[in-house]
């Protein structure tokens, strides 16, 4: 038997997921090779990274746990005093700096009557209703206004980009259809399973800088998809392997450039042990952008702090 | 970074105060906006606004500047960061050391408050500059801008003396303290012209002919250093009237001076044997007597008051008890002689000194001879000039002691020094002031034990703000120096340091960043402390306008031209310089 211990914190989860087997509807593995011919594939020799990538990723956190008060005898509604945070981190040669930086907070509630809350100097609390929401409902509200922020960033952003040749690196898997046609989602923990069992060790056989055909995967929505193995991680199969996707309304040669495209760019950016806990899976500028969207969401303390002296007021 | 700009704001916006460090009265640090800079030695001013108390205008000077990574948590991130991997931001940030709070209302500057750079106005008076109401022009700021010293603290109005360090060499300080004497003489700092014009200075050249150029024209001052000279509010160009004595050339029965590179308007100095006992100068030809605890310094003032009292002054020699002697020689091996003899000694030495003690003198007597014959004169008139005297001479005295053995520039200074000294002294006012410039004080006011000139040096730093005798000392090494002459200094300059002396409490008057700059300063650059302000200025001071070595110099000045010789009275009676009791016989006709 031989064993290894997982390079990422166990506070995040493992890194693979071996649950049961994921949806298979709309599942083609055919779409780059026919499924006998799947192999670890190289980058191709002589593609050059794009001059500029930008990377989208948001941070949240539960700043206080609230109840507000119910009316008539009514028992009080719980709440979560949120922060969060999107930015969008662009790397040039030689400058990474963060394009684009926003913070929220949000009061997610099922009290009718929960107003705002202005928690001291630019501090304030927006309120949200959510009709009969439990502790799980307001949590999944807390991460869809979040994403609905790094959304609102993104697009910001590519506003303002001239329509180059630009990557854009999504951390997480992508949102929802429909998405830009340069932006790629980046899925750090392999939480399904997608492939058919044959085609798995296909997966594990992948050398660092090395990815898996473009496949498409169905769901909810469906779009393209493929493996690439990081490197950095430790020498045993799936170590160091994520997950992309882009968008199914590309067409298949786009997917394809974009996969190869990703294995010339990204490998770059893999962070290393000694540093990130979630290495080497988790990217560089990432990691430095979510350092600096924390210390935007501002000191727990002082918003708890605010937060209680905010509801004495009231 | 953008500032709110408002009207009346005291200079352009470069940061504002970091929260994250400490804000106190005293110091507190900025951080620097993306599109400005700070440097150190910039003036940085800050308000705040106070409850009934109006604005509290804060203004200090960067003492420290530093920048870092933020969002960096390792060093090797650093390439990361470089690469374009990892967004960082570079911050920098500077301590700010207060030097003034207007009004007097000591709170700390508020945490995000703007911090302006002070130009014109804000920046003088920062440096309280617009408090000084005779401000002497000491050089350049790092800004660009001139930096003065308050003359009351220099001409003993409320303070006196200067006190220079720094290495050999490298630290400048000669030119400095030149450079003070021309911006006191022609800044108009002493009040009327003619107070400037009757100051005096006095100044011993120890190191090579380099002083003795001073009212020679530099031949490298080109235009910028001119312009230089015209943003302190001076003219540059050499020092007027400059009256240069040298030593006597050995054996010359002309009493030429014994000088290689300049070949007139210098005077010969030299004592003649007569003024030598009836002045009682022997004591200084033993000022390295290390310690007066030594039994033979008894021994020295018995025999110079026995010399005052007999000997007879005969030419330019000395007659004792019928004996001629006609030269130093003559004179040691003469008084050896009395002493040895059991008869004569009690009568030189008095009655109850051991012979051991009389050998003792006597041997340091006899060493004497080869450095201070030359000086010391049987063989010249005392008739012709021949004394060092800052009274008579112009507006500038050099001597040049450069090529006297120890023995003798101790002498010489020594002598100079208590003539000067108690010439000042009769005469009981103040004004007009003489500065004395004498470099190695280190030498002649050591920490440790006393000599004669130790003596004078001590009553010049303790008594000479009330007699007008300013003092301008410069050594290696303040730590070496006595230390009541170092702490009677109210100005205090520093050139380039030496590692181990710039840690010594000598210097605790400059902040640690200061003390470490000292280390690496440029000629040419000088911190100044002074009473008002309470950081060290550094100061870059103009390049001479005059000649600092031979080959510096430019034409000489008209008055010089006229030849040495012609300092000489030919009409003056021999022997007159004794208070008008002029025996019959000497006089020669």
């Amino acid at each position: 038997m031989s064993f290894h211990v997982d390079a990422w914190d166990p506070s995040y989860g493992a890194s693979l997921d071996a649950s049961a087997p994921g949806p298979s509807d709309g599942l083609d593995v055919e779409v780059e090779l026919p499924a006998e011919q799947w192999r670890p594939l190289d980058a191709p020799a002589g593609l050059a990274p794009p001059a500029t990538v930008l990377m989208v990723d948001g941070v949240r956190r539960i700043d206080a746990r609230i109840w507000t008060a119910g009316i008539g005898g009514t028992p009080p509604s719980p709440g979560l005093a949120c922060s969060y945070a999107a930015g969008v981190v662009r790397c040039a040669a030689g400058n990474a700096s963060v394009a684009a930086a926003t913070v929220e907070r949000s009061i997610f509630t099922s009290a009718a009557d929960q107003s705002d809350v202005d928690a001291g100097s630019t501090v304030r609390y927006k309120a949200v209703r959510i009709e009969g929401a439990q502790d799980a409902d307001l949590m999944a509200a807390m991460q869809t206004a979040l994403m609905q922020l790094e959304q609102r960033t993104t697009t910001d952003v590519l506003a303002t980009l001239a329509g180059g040749d630009e990557l854009i690196v999504v951390d997480g898997p992508l949102r929802g259809p429909g998405a830009p046609p340069r932006v790629i989602g980046y899925a750090k923990t392999q939480q399904k399973q997608y492939l058919p069992d044959h085609l798995l060790p296909v997966v594990g056989a992948l050398s660092p800088g090395q990815r898996t055909p473009v496949f498409r995967i169905g769901g909810r929505w469906s779009r393209y998809t493929w493996y690439l193995r990081q490197p950095g991680g430790i020498p045993i199969p799936w170590s160091g392997v994520v997950r992309l996707e882009c968008s199914a309304e590309l067409t298949r040669a786009q997917a394809i450039e974009l996969a190869e495209l990703s294995t010339v760019t990204l490998p770059r950016y893999a962070s290393s042990a000694v540093k990130d806990p979630r290495a080497p899976q988790q990217l560089v500028p990432i990691g430095g952008l979510e350092q600096r969207l924390r210390r935007m969401l501002g000191d727990t303390k002082l918003l708890q702090r605010a937060l209680a002296a905010a509801s004495v007021r009231q | 970074m953008s500032f709110p700009a408002h009207a009346g704001t005291p200079g352009s916006p470069v940061g504002r105060v970091l929260g994250t460090q400490d804000a106190s009265p005293l110091t507190f640090w900025v951080a620097v906006g993306s599109d400005a800079y700070l440097q150190l030695d910039d003036v940085v001013v800050t308000q705040r606004d106070l409850p009934d108390r109006g604005t509290v205008t804060i203004s200090g000077v960067v003492t420290a500047v530093r920048a870092r990574h933020e969002g960096a948590a390792f060093e090797s991130d650093v390439f990361a960061i470089a690469d374009g991997m990892l967004p960082a931001m570079v911050q920098e940030a500077a301590e700010i050391t207060v030097t003034r709070v207007e009004p007097e209302i000591y709170v700390p500057p508020a945490p995000g408050a703007v911090a302006y750079r002070a130009h014109g106005e804000t920046r003088d008076a920062a440096l309280s500059f617009d408090r000084m109401q005779r401000r002497l022009p000491i050089g350049i700021g790092r800004d660009g801008a001139p930096l003065f010293l308050n003359a009351d603290f220099l001409d003993g109005s409320r303070g006196a003396h200067c006190s220079i360090s720094g290495i050999s060499g490298v630290a400048t300080k000669t030119s400095f303290a030149t450079f003070l004497l021309y911006s006191i003489f022609t800044s108009g700092v002493l009040g009327s012209k003619a107070e400037s014009a009757n100051t005096k200075a006095l100044i011993f050249n120890v190191k090579g002919e380099d002083l003795l150029f001073l009212d020679h024209e530099n031949n490298r001052l080109d235009e910028p250093t001119r312009e230089a000279y015209h943003k302190l509010g001076l003219e540059a160009g050499a020092f007027k009237q400059v009256t240069v004595f040298a030593p006597a050339r050995a054996g010359d029965p002309s009493g030429s001076p014994d000088v290689a590179s300049r070949l007139t308007g210098v005077d010969p100095f030299y004592w003649t044997l007569s003024e030598f006992a009836e002045q009682r100068l022997l004591p200084y030809v033993f000022a390295d007597a290390d310690d007066e605890r030594q039994q033979y310094t008894m021994v020295v003032h018995a025999v110079a008051a026995h010399l005052a009292r007999e000997a007879q002054p005969a030419g330019g020699g000395l007659s004792i008890d019928g004996t001629r002697l006609g030269s130093y020689e003559d004179f040691v091996d003469y008084v050896v002689e009395q002493l040895n003899d059991d008869e004569t000694r009690s009568t030189w030495a008095g009655s109850s000194v051991g012979l051991g003690t009389v050998n003792a003198f006597a041997r340091r007597l006899i060493s004497s001879k080869r450095d201070l014959a030359r000086l010391i004169r049987g063989d010249l008139p005392g008739g012709r000039a021949h004394q060092i005297s800052t009274a008579d001479a112009g507006q500038v005295t050099v001597v040049d002691l450069h090529n006297l053995p120890d023995r003798a520039q101790r002498f010489v200074v020594g002598v100079t020094l208590k003539t000067e000294f108690e010439r000042k002294e009769k005469a009981g006012t103040a004004k007009p002031l003489l500065f004395v410039v004498l470099d190695e004080l280190n030498k002649y006011a050591p920490r440790d034990g006393t000599s004669p000139i130790k003596e004078v040096l001590l009553d010049i730093a303790e008594r000479g703000r009330s007699l007008g005798v300013i003092l301008i000392g410069a050594q290696q090494t303040a730590s070496e120096v006595e230390r009541r002459i170092v702490s009677n200094s109210a100005i205090r300059v520093v050139g380039r340091l030496d590692p181990a002396e710039a840690s010594r409490p000598e210097y605790g008057f400059l902040p640690p960043t200061q003390r470490q700059r000292a280390l690496l300063a440029k000629p040419g650059t000088m911190f100044v402390a002074q009473p008002e302000i309470p950081v060290p200025l550094a100061v870059e001071f103009p390049f001479p306008a005059w000649a600092t070595r031979p080959s510096e110099a430019g034409a000489a000045p008209r008055a010089t031209l006229a030849s040495m010789v012609s300092a000489t009275d030919p009409f003056a009676v021999v022997g007159s310089t004794r208070d008008g009791a002029i025996p019959d016989d000497e006089i020669p006709f």
